[in-house]
């Protein structure tokens, strides 16, 4: 039933040069899953809150490790310390290129970023942000290569690019604080912190569906350890149907669903948002379990485009169907 | 004697050389011969030359992102440094001539001294913001100390007669500063010249990880991280410790030619 990936005869001799202790004879203790606190994993909080990740792990202890950005995910991931994940397309294809035993197994949702401008900033449009300092949640993520991208359609360029545009790195999260320490002047973030900067008044320059293909575009999807895959074919169907249970679950009872969202987002992160401001994050955001190869394969091309990769890597070997 | 000096020069040269063939071995034989590593956690030596060859000269639209790293950082460590070393010979000099100064401030120094300096840049940040005058602001930090040190330290190391001597052929006051007392003292002050740098170079890496979006070599090292390029990563390292070695080996030859010229050291 679970189709073999594809894998290179180099990767296939790596993976069993480095599984020194065999993981095929005995059943896992513990599996370990990554995700970001943000509205765009909300299949991953859903699974968390509802309890989904755990039956599909059964007799086993589930693991659930919150991370800020894909790069310390990635870290992690290339650490072997995380079995499944939920994270961007950026560090996904990022980890791909380099090698890394990853399987791209389920979509989890599309859209879903903002960027958002400070209020004092005098930013109104897309162009107006020349010389202005604009934060993405990591360099290398998802909204990194979005905003380059959006700037290369606006005939800008960032500093590290010869540009006037200063990319920096600051957590979604704390994009509230690092606008009221005027850090930056405008950041393109995933929900709900678009809609939570929003609700202080400061300014919607370009909503998910301007940020790139129209709104059609994966945002978080979930991989697995290919190795881990392969030894635990069984687990991974399990937390295939967890994901598809908590996309059914967000889009059927979407006011359940928020306030099962908002209920983890204030263990994570410690802010609670208002209802009304989860709600208007939501609309933005799609969930859903299908996976759009064609929109990858163009995340992979503005990869390059950002100079991240020097190349598009196959990714349909990467993807299990 | 001068064939010798040639020969020793040249057996060090051949040593070197054949450490770094060893190095390159060993390096292989983990990698590519047992591949104990997977090529995202360890890559091999080629991959981290391809690195080196694309960001140093390579032509393409992407390419050339070391090099630019490169005068990046040398213009940010170098404007700080001159700056540190202009700031700590005035607070050296304060030092080593006034002792009130020299009891309050120097005991001072030498505590921030032991503060790593990457502690200062969350500080720098706040105070600056996330900008090139934070660097700056942690790199002079860094750098001024071991100058001022040296400086008060040499101050008060000139042997006493010297003065004597300055005063009899009728030097003082500026005079007595400028043509006895800062020859004098000029052998130990190289020294803190180039731990100076070498704290200034340290620190700057360590501030540009922090602060982005400025072309740097820390930004490089972060950028190789943020997208899983470790190649990127160990080619940013190694032109970090070049760049630093170079530079240290430049200004071990201006001290060791002044300590030679000044008697301090045998030469021909």
């Amino acid at each position: 039933m679970t189709q073999q990936a594809r894998r290179s005869p180099l990767l296939i001799s790596l993976a069993l040069g480095l599984t020194l202790s065999s993981a095929h004879a005995q059943p896992v203790q513990t599996v370990r899953l990554g995700f970001f606190p943000n509205l765009t994993h909300a299949p991953a909080l859903i699974g968390l809150e509802r309890g989904l990740f755990q039956k599909a792990v059964g007799a086993a202890k589930l693991e659930a490790k919150a991370f800020v950005s894909g790069t310390s995910l990635s870290e992690a991931f290339a650490g072997g310390q995380i079995d499944v994940a939920y994270i961007g397309p950026g560090p996904a294809i990022n980890a791909a290129t380099r090698g890394m035993p990853i399987q791209i197994v389920a979509g989890a949702s599309e859209a879903g970023a903002v960027l958002i401008a400070r209020k004092d900033s005098g930013i109104r449009t897309y162009k107006e942000l020349a010389g202005k300092v604009v934060a993405v949640p990591s360099a290398g993520n998802t909204q990194d290569i979005s905003l380059r991208h959006i700037l290369k359609e606006q005939g800008l360029k960032s500093k590290a690019d010869g540009g006037t545009v200063t990319i920096v790195p600051i957590p979604p999260a704390d994009t509230i604080a690092a606008f009221a320490a005027k850090r930056a002047d405008a950041t393109l973030v995933p929900e709900p912190w678009g809609a939570a900067l929003q609700a202080q008044g400061h300014v919607l320059i370009g909503d998910e569906k301007t940020v790139w293909r129209g709104g059609k575009y994966p945002t978080t999807i979930m991989i697995v350890n290919a190795r881990f895959a392969q030894a635990n074919p069984a687990l991974v169907e399990g937390f295939l149907k967890a994901n598809t249970e908590a996309v059914a679950f967000l889009t059927r009872s979407p006011a359940a669903a928020q306030a099962a969202v908002n209920h983890q987002l204030l263990k994570l992160t410690g802010v609670k948002l208002d209802p009304r401001v989860l709600q208007r994050a939501f609309a933005r955001t799609r969930f859903t379990t299908s996976l759009d190869l064609e929109a990858l394969k163009e995340y992979a091309a503005l990869n390059v485009e950002a100079g991240y990769a020097r190349s598009v890597p196959d990714l349909s070997s990467f993807i299990r169907r | 004697m001068d064939t010798r000096r040639s020969g020793a020069r040249w057996r060090t040269a051949t040593w070197q050389a054949l450490g770094l063939v060893l190095i390159l071995a060993v390096w292989w034989l983990v990698t590519d011969g047992l591949k104990l590593y997977p090529p995202y956690v360890f890559p091999s030596a080629r991959a981290v030359w391809t690195e080196i060859s694309y960001g140093l000269w390579g032509t393409g639209p992407q390419d050339g992102k070391l090099l630019a790293a490169i005068a990046g950082s040398l213009r940010r460590v170098l404007t700080g440094y001159l700056a540190a070393v202009a700031l700590g010979t005035c607070i050296g000099l304060l030092m080593g001539l006034w002792s009130p100064i020299r009891s309050t401030l120097g005991a001072y120094l030498t505590g921030v001294q032991s503060i790593p300096s990457i502690a200062f840049v969350p500080f720098a940040i706040l105070f600056f913001g996330l900008n090139e005058r934070a660097v700056l602001f942690v790199v002079i930090l860094e750098g001024f100390i071991p100058i001022a040190l040296s400086v008060s330290g040499a101050l008060l190391n000139v042997p006493p007669t010297l003065r004597v001597a300055g005063r009899t052929l009728g030097a003082s006051g500026l005079s007595l500063l400028l043509r006895v007392l800062l020859p004098a003292v000029l052998p130990n002050v190289l020294t803190g010249l180039r731990t100076a740098w070498s704290f200034a170079w340290r620190a700057l890496v360590g501030a540009e990880l922090l602060i982005a979006g400025s072309k740097s070599l820390g930004e490089q090292l972060e950028i190789g991280r943020n997208t899983a390029n470790v190649a990127l990563v160990l080619a940013t390292i190694i032109i970090i410790g070049v760049i630093g070695g170079l530079f240290d080996a430049l200004l071990r030859t201006v001290e060791s030619r002044v300590r030679r010229d000044y008697g301090l050291e045998a030469g021909e």
